[in-house]
């Protein structure tokens, strides 16, 4: 299926620069993983980046910092050192379109939150008030209706859901800001798996809500 | 503002610097380098909200994992100033990662963070040149003015105010700059799709 849904340019920019806490950098990635486009654009912001930086003003560098450089150069010998990639113990192997190093981050249980949908908590190195996880529901679940104190990023792993601006499926990126009311209905076929990045909590609306609203604390 | 042609023969020179440290250990090449980007990455580092002090050692630091780096340097993907315009950004992430949590001796995989293109097209690397000469083409039409704040997209919030002290504008100004700036940046991203 052809993505239809992309993250803005502000986001791909800030992915570019660095500056996105780690679950949002996470949801961009994975939407990455299956859309050329957006990784093209990723290398023109990184152009950019390079153009930016051969244009600044320069700072004086302290006294002796070149020697002190090149006898490192020296210690680490000759040859320019490869480095290795690490290949510790994927945790996420069985969920598809997930880049290596999200699949790399170590993972809690699933668990039950609401009707026919589970939450599998990924646990990031340090939160700094990041959560990311992964959702899955079964086909034709309505999801609950909720509003965010902060801004939430989907990417859509696995079936589809659709809402207001559409119809979402694999690798699909949607937004969600306190603006945003969502009403999700997951489509017929088979489970939605998505990853979520969210900051701050989110608000369930209705008596159910309420109910489950304990359960969605990590 | 350099002129476009003396700014392509910059790169080409970049290209073949790299190239000399990862084939040839090439101390005068890395001296060149060195030379050229050290300076501007401690302002880079710098704008980034560390002390001048600190600075100076990520410029080191980075400088050093460009020689580490050299054979990773693929000019097919992008241009040189893009390549180290990346390692500069992943060493300023991890430092300030530890910089927010002291007590976090894991090691960092940043370059990981940034691997996802698993799937390749075959015209992709086509596809990069065409966007980098694309993109070089624009930049030469915006105004210094407008080159600078697009710069402020690659800080954090926190530095904006140094910037904007640094051009001697207010702050409003600066955001609004890098409003206009972006939304040119973002025109010609959006004729990719």
């Amino acid at each position: 299926m052809t993505i239809q849904h992309h993250p803005s340019e502000a986001l791909l920019t800030a992915f570019a620069a660095g500056t996105l806490d780690r679950g949002q950098h996470a949801a961009i990635a994975t939407h990455l993983v299956s859309c050329p486009h957006c990784r093209a654009r990723i290398s023109l912001v990184e152009e950019v980046g390079g153009e930016a930086l051969a244009n600044l003003d320069p700072s004086a560098m302290s006294s002796g910092a070149y020697d002190r450089v090149k006898a490192r150069l020296n210690e680490l010998g000759e040859s320019p050192e490869i480095v290795a990639t690490s290949a510790p113990v994927e945790a996420l192997n069985d969920v598809p379109g997930l880049p290596a190093f999200v699949r790399r981050y170590p993972v809690g249980p699933w668990k039950w939150i609401a009707p026919r949908t589970h939450l599998r908590p990924i646990l990031l190195p340090k939160a700094d008030g990041a959560r990311l996880f992964l959702l899955k529901s079964s086909p034709g679940t309505t999801l609950l209706e909720h509003t965010h104190t902060g801004v939430e990023m989907t990417c859509v792993l696995a079936g589809s859901f659709s809402h207001e601006s559409g119809r979402f499926g694999p690798g699909d990126f949607d937004l969600g800001d306190a603006s945003v009311d969502h009403k999700v209905l997951v489509d017929l076929g088979e489970d939605c798996i998505c990853l979520v990045a969210m900051q701050g909590n989110l608000r369930l609306k209705g008596l159910f809500g309420r109910i489950a609203q304990p359960f969605i604390h990590m | 503002m350099k002129a476009k042609s003396e700014a392509a023969a910059d790169a080409a020179q970049w290209s073949r610097l790299i190239a000399a440290v990862a084939t040839r250990q090439d101390h005068d090449a890395f001296a060149k380098l060195f030379g050229y980007f050290a300076p501007r990455m401690k302002t880079f580092m710098q704008r980034s909200g560390v002390s001048e002090a600190r600075a100076d050692e990520l410029a080191q630091e980075t400088l050093l994992a460009i020689w580490r780096k050299a054979s990773l340097f693929d000019p097919s993907r992008g241009s040189a100033s893009a390549w180290i315009f990346t390692v500069a950004r992943n060493l300023r992430i991890d430092a300030l990662r530890r910089e927010k949590d002291l007590s976090a001796y894991e090691e960092f995989d940043v370059d990981a963070e940034f691997q996802v293109d698993e799937s390749p097209l075959p015209d992709s690397r086509l596809a990069a040149a065409q966007a980098q000469a694309r993109v070089r083409a624009e930049l030469a039409k915006l105004s210094q003015e407008q080159l600078r704040a697009i710069e402020l997209s690659f800080y954090e919030e926190k530095g904006h105010a140094e910037i904007a002290k640094t051009l001697q504008i207010p702050l409003g100004t600066a955001k609004s700059r890098l409003r206009l700036a972006m939304r040119r940046l973002s025109k010609l991203l959006g004729e990719l799709r």
